[in-house]
């Protein structure tokens, strides 16, 4: 390639990086998650973010902060405490890729300058290079191998184009190490060098430098066109030492391309004949190139995105006033650049707390993970578009708002995060985004409508079959009869009831909290007569507090509040048939 | 079942309603270790009001102001009568100790007279009672002297109308006048439940809210009736709250079922019962009751436990049996015959279902099925197939018994305390109790 | 005493308070607390699924009861949700095959060992008020405390049973055996309002708001809670005042500070501004 293609590409590609790694930076600055970050523009949050970074750094707990940063982000604290082995492998990957940009893709600026004499092909640079690549490949594999054991039964989220930069990379480390074999074993190359810097000896001396060359260097040479000597004489020695030595360490040390040109000796002379070193230079080049070139657009932005979010959780933890939230700015952006810094590593859904009912609901939406996604997605107005054109793109949602709703908020996936999100705090705002998107928690979806609509959609229903039946197995106590038949309407369920009683200063016309529209003894009346139909689209089966004064006052031992749980559950599955037709009316 | 390590009781109660209270406490203040089963719900039934003895003989429909001469006319026409077999001493001391009881948990009566006093209802009618809540003796005086009243309602509290009051009584009271207001925070409610304005009612701010509406309307009034909403736990100080605000004495008027007065009386002898040291287990059912070949103990066997785990057993020297009629339970009505669960004791009945009920619901004889029940002996021990005892300590007490018919005589109140109260009396003499508890 | 902590899932990042107390006072009595693996105990998924709800639950006490151990919560939604679950289970036959298979799927098995436990009757029961009293070395004669018995441990009582539903007794006994006053406050056993904040967070505001004014009429300088749902129910409402006129106290914090336990190993004082439990 000639050096001037080299540099075009070379600026090419660090453009394209430097502007995707700008696009993408200012994303995080724009995208809104949560209501509230419609309340501050872009950039206010530029603002807001490095004011708040600088006021914690500069102040007296500025090393504090600079202390937890640095055993997050570079020491990977964190990752650690969670999985000891993927935190070494990465470790390695990061500092063997790191130092082999540093002292191998940037020698002529870097090492060239700081070590006089610095030759590729002298040591330590054979041993080093070596190590690094295989740091990085060896740390590469484990990673590989430790992801795909830990992940849950439910999988985790797509990562954007890992598998292209992962084989980028791998193509970048493959010939790295085949071009370095490559070289260690071709006779051609030998002869390049031999006719630069030894062109005037002797044949005799020659065939002996060969000779030395084919037993401590690991050159393949073909003995029909090479003379090789039988033996290393003085005069060999004495050219070495004069031609070669001073730029050519034994490449012994180089433990990957040592035995890997020896794999290649065979076939050395071959490799010549088609220029493969051409070829492998060019391919590790332009990997290198396309990697860098599109770095920012896949999941390997986290090499940015991932510390940024470790600074500002080290701001939040011991800035300024580590016990209140940080300045809407910053919780803004962090939100915001969640999904970039994520990566995937599934940590969060090892230890979540509702996994069981994830896989029990089949519901992938209630693990942190996915989530995740769902809460971006949540927060652009694409999905409301989709969700009006495609049934299937709402019924998606539908469960993401599910699984969002269902957590807990145990804290677990945020105190496991090594990127350091603020989880408990996206998973805030993206309830309130799935609310303003019209996917709210049942318990306000239900309320939208009084029950009596509710019961005439499920009436007008044409194809029963759609509907959940109500069954026994969901609802043993609502469904039998029997359990009602001691109810004598006593209204003491009623009387109890701290719902109907606070109720009585409900206002009306609000929508949240108009008042009771079933008291307890009318529901239960209601099922009594057989009609479970009317009540489940009532407010007070959601409003129920489950407080049981109702059941342990009853005189009649009648359960009242398990049954009013076990109409929830049936509302949320008998009413979802019947939801869409109610949102189109 | 071992037994080796069940807890063991001087006396177990089957039974939390009225009677079953009245034993349990009873049976404390003789020193008996006491273990109490069963749900307290029937008591939210409760009016407040204690009935002795109203009507006598049923089928005359015949009111008495004095309820010991009516135990008496009742001792001489019908000597089985549970009541009859009580003398009028231990009946006033049952009486005392209940409402005694009663006090020292906030639930205070008015000093029991010697004859009945007469209360107004919130239907309009006037009903004989003789234990009367201190929060309502005002208005039994109001309704002895005429003398003028204010009825104050409530807008939305449907099961209550000063208005409507007033007019059944017609001209029987001619200085009762009714007004309407409205309960504080109250206007997103089409229905008021008399529960939660009680509950309301033991707020400051609230109460003085009402008080404050009520005052000016006042008048010529010596004072106020409300329907009964005057507190709930601590009713004893809202009740004089209010009667410290208007500056007139103020009294309730008991409504219907499920009443606050009803809410207070079970919550007030749970805490009783509580507070003497009764063990005490609610909602779960005896499963088995069996006693023991040389008839010193009795085992009960309980449901299931909160964990699921099998009912534990429970040792008691004696037993009572005070588990009520149809509705609690204590009796079943199968197709052909009445029958009681616990123990399958032989229950009086008519020959047939045809005899149970006459043709006329309100025939003013009553129905044979309500006389339906247990009999028992002198000691208060219901008779097995051959006539004698079931087993030496068990007694049964209260509308279990046979031979009465508490709805039509108005005796409830008066049935379970004094039958309580002389069952326990034997049984403490039968247990030669020392102060053990 | 040996028993397996449940803490759920409001307590570690809502309430890490009552967690501390709770192990530095039972730990202080010699009671052991072990840590498994629990999860949420399923109470949000009753909502939805009654089979999940239930798998849920009962993976939990499988869990327990592979260690051979039983189950000590500090939650009462917790405790409430725990036996209910277990309830269900002994009821319904088929419901107790589904959810068996489904927990086989992970290797569990559960017949109904481990019971569950809450730390209210725990200390009032079983470690007993004898015991209390002689492990308490400064007695809070200065406090006036409401009860907190809050609903899920009270109610229904045939499955919770801690005490009568009706008259309980024992958070009064256990704040005497503090040295403080317990106050007999009207709302003593209504509802604290937190169930209902998801649906109807005005109706919910309006219960919580009724105990805290009957609290300061009743004369109590503070509430003192049992479960993190009361307690963090209580301090939401008041978190707009800057002094809240009912401050909060965990039943755990209390008797660690009567017991004479440091107060950095009770939770005290909280990190969170917006609580105000100025104590000791």
């Amino acid at each position: 390639m000639s050096p001037g293609l080299f540099q075009t590409l070379l600026v090419a590609s660090l453009a394209l990086c430097a502007l995707g790694i700008a696009w993408r930076v200012a994303a995080w600055f724009r995208i809104r998650i949560g209501p509230d970050a419609r309340s501050v523009t872009a950039w206010q949050r530029v603002r807001g973010v490095l004011a708040t970074v600088a006021a914690s750094l500069s102040g007296w707990r500025g090393p504090r902060v600079l202390g937890a940063f640095c055993l997050d982000a570079l020491l990977l604290r964190r990752l650690f405490a969670n999985a000891p082995w993927r935190a070494l492998a990465h470790l390695f990957v990061v500092t063997g890729f790191t130092l082999l940009v540093l002292t191998h893709a940037l020698a002529p600026f870097v090492t060239a300058r700081l070590v006089p004499g610095y030759q590729p092909t002298l040591e330590p640079w054979l041993f080093v290079r070596n190590l690094l690549g295989a740091m990085v490949l060896g740390g590469l594999v484990v990673l590989v191998v430790a992801r795909w054991r830990a992940r849950s039964r439910m999988g985790l989220p797509h990562r954007p184009r890992a598998a292209l930069f992962a084989t980028l990379l791998g193509i970048v480390l493959a010939t790295g190490f085949l071009l370095e074999a490559h070289k260690i074993a071709s006779p051609r190359a030998f002869h390049r060098m031999t006719d630069a810097f030894a062109g005037a000896a002797d044949p005799t001396a020659l065939a002996s430098l060969r000779a030395l060359w084919a037993r401590e260097y690991g050159v393949a040479f073909d003995v029909r066109t090479d003379v090789v000597a039988a033996d290393v004489t003085a005069a060999g020695r004495r050219l070495h030492e004069e031609a070669c030595a001073t730029c050519h360490a034994k490449p012994a040390s180089a433990f990957v391309s040592w035995p890997l040109a020896k794999l290649m000796a065979p076939v050395a002379g071959t490799l010549d004949a088609v220029s493969a070193d051409a070829w492998l230079l060019h391919l590790h080049v332009l990997a290198c190139f396309a990697g860098l070139a599109l770095l920012p657009f896949t999941t390997f932005l986290h090499v940015l995105a991932a510390p940024f979010s470790l600074l500002l959780d080290a701001v939040a933890r011991h800035g300024a006033a580590p016990a209140r939230p940080l300045p809407l700015a910053a919780r803004a952006t962090r939100r915001a650049l969640s999904v970039d810094a994520c990566v995937r590593c599934g940590m969060c859904d090892l230890d979540c707390s509702v996994a069981t009912l994830a896989r029990h609901l089949d519901n992938r939406y209630l693990l942190p993970s996915h989530k995740l996604v769902a809460t971006r997605e949540a927060a652009s107005p694409r999905l409301r578009q989709a969700m009006r054109r495609d049934a299937r793109a709402l019924a998606d949602a539908r469960r993401a708002a599910d699984g969002a709703f269902l957590c807990t908020d145990c804290g677990r996936c945020t105190r496991h995060c090594p990127v350091g999100l603020d989880l408990a705090e996206l998973w805030d705002a993206g309830r309130d985004d799935l609310e303003a998107a019209g996917l709210p928690a049942a318990a306000t979806w239900v309320r939208e409508r009084p029950a009596i609509a509710w019961a005439e959609s499920l009436a007008n229903v044409g194809d029963r079959a759609v509907l959940a039946v109500v069954d026994a197995s969901r609802a043993p106590l609502a469904c039998d009869r029997r359990t009602f038949s001691r109810c004598v309407q006593c209204q003491t369920c009623t009387n109890v009831c701290p719902v109907v009683a606070h109720a009585m200063d409900a206002d009306p016309r609000s929508a949240a909290d108009p008042g009771v529209d079933l008291t307890p003894q009318k529901v239960m009346n209601l099922l009594r007569l057989g009609l479970p139909d009317l009540a489940l689209g009532s407010r007070m089966v959601w409003d129920c507090a489950t407080c049981y004064q109702c059941q342990e006052q009853c005189p009649e031992g009648i359960r009242v509040a398990d049954i009013m749980c076990e109409l929830r559950a049936l509302s949320v599955r008998r009413l979802a048939a019947v939801r869409d037709v109610a949102e189109q009316s | 079942m071992s037994t080796a390590h069940s807890e063991r009781f001087d006396v177990a109660v089957i039974g939390a309603g009225l009677a079953g209270m009245a034993a349990a406490l009873f049976a404390r203040e003789r020193g008996l270790s006491c273990i109490q089963v069963g749900g307290s719900g029937g008591i939210l039934f409760a009016s407040g009001l204690l009935d002795l003895m109203g009507v006598h003989p049923v089928v005359e429909r015949r009111t008495w102001s004095d309820p010991f001469a009516a135990l008496a006319a009742l001792a001489q026409d019908e000597p089985d009568h549970p009541l009859a077999r009580v003398d009028a001493a231990s009946i006033r001391a049952a009486f005392e100790s209940f409402v005694a009881a009663l006090a020292t948990t906030g639930l205070p009566y008015a000093p029991l007279g010697e004859r009945s006093r007469s209360v107004l209802t919130s239907l309009g009618t006037i009903k004989t009672t003789f234990g009367v809540p201190r929060s309502m003796a005002a208005g039994a005086d109001a309704l002895d002297a005429r003398s003028p009243c204010l009825l104050v309602d409530f807008r939305g509290l449907r099961e209550f109308s000063a208005r409507q009051i007033v007019a059944t009584l017609a001209g029987g009271w001619p200085g009762l006048t009714h007004r309407r207001i409205e309960f504080p925070a109250s206007g997103a409610a089409a229905e008021l439940y008399a529960a939660h304005l009680a509950r309301s009612l033991e707020t400051r701010a609230v109460r003085e809210q009402v008080i404050g509406l009520v005052k000016p309307l006042i008048g010529d009034a010596r004072a106020v009736g409300f329907p009964a909403v005057l507190g709930l736990a601590h009713s004893a100080d809202v009740h004089a709250a209010f009667e410290a605000g208007l500056g007139v004495p103020v009294f309730e008027i008991p409504t219907m079922p499920t009443s606050v007065p009803g809410l207070r009386l079970q919550g007030a002898l749970e805490a009783s019962v509580a507070g003497r040291g009764v063990r005490r287990i609610r909602r779960t059912e005896v499963r088995g009751l069996a006693f023991a070949a040389n008839d010193d103990e009795a085992t009960l066997e309980l449901g299931d436990d909160p964990n699921g785990r099998r009912g534990e057993c429970v040792l008691a020297r004696a037993v009572v049996l005070a588990t009520g009629r149809f509705s609690g339970r204590g009796l079943v009505a199968d197709r052909d015959r009445i029958r009681e669960p616990i123990l399958g004791l032989p229950v009086m009945q008519p020959p047939s279902r045809e005899d149970w009920h006459r043709r006329d619901f309100h025939d003013p004889a009553g129905h044979a099925i309500h006389r339906a029940g247990l009999t028992v002996d002198h000691a208060w021990r219901p008779l097995d197939g051959t006539g004698t005892p079931a087993w030496p300590r068990l007694v049964a007490v209260g509308s279990i018994l046979a031979k009465q018919d508490w709805i039509r005589s108005k005796c409830g109140s008066g049935l379970a305390i004094a039958t309580a109260w002389a069952a326990i009396h034997h049984l403490a003499r039968e247990l030669r109790a020392p102060a053990s508890g | 005493m040996k028993y397996a902590l449940f803490l759920g899932c409001k307590i570690p990042s809502g309430l890490p308070a009552y967690a501390t107390s709770t192990r530095a006072v039972l730990g202080h009595l010699g009671i052991e607390l072990v840590d498994l693996e629990f999860q949420c105990c399923g109470y949000p998924a009753r909502n939805y699924d009654r089979d999940a709800f239930v798998v849920a639950a009962i993976r939990n006490l499988a869990l327990a009861e592979c260690h051979a151990l039983d189950v000590l919560t500090p939650c009462m939604c917790c405790f409430g949700t725990l036996r209910q679950a277990i309830r269900m289970m002994t009821e319904d036959a088929a419901l107790r095959a589904r959810v068996s298979r489904s927990l086989a799927d992970d290797g569990l098995v559960w017949s109904g060992r481990a019971t569950v436990q809450h730390v209210l009757p725990l200390l009032a029961r079983e470690v007993g008020v004898d015991a209390l009293k002689t492990a308490v070395r400064a007695p809070r004669t200065d406090l006036r405390l409401a009860a907190q018995y809050g609903c899920h441990a009270l109610r229904p009582s045939d499955v919770t049973g801690i005490d009568n539903p009706v008259a309980p007794t024992i958070f009064e006994t256990l704040i005497r055996a503090a040295g403080a006053t317990p106050v007999d406050w009207p709302r003593r056993l209504d509802c604290c309002g937190d169930p209902s904040h998801e649906s109807n967070a005005p109706l919910s505001g309006r219960m919580t708001r009724a105990k805290i004014v009957d609290a300061q009429e009743a004369g109590a300088d503070a509430i003192c809670t049992a479960c993190p749902h009361c307690h963090l129910r209580f301090d939401a409402a008041q978190a707009a005042e800057s002094a809240p006129a009912m401050p909060t106290l965990l039943v755990t914090q209390l008797l660690g500070v009567a017991m004479g336990l440091p107060a950095q190993s009770l939770g005290l004082p909280h990190a969170e501004d917006q609580r105000a439990d100025a104590f000791p």
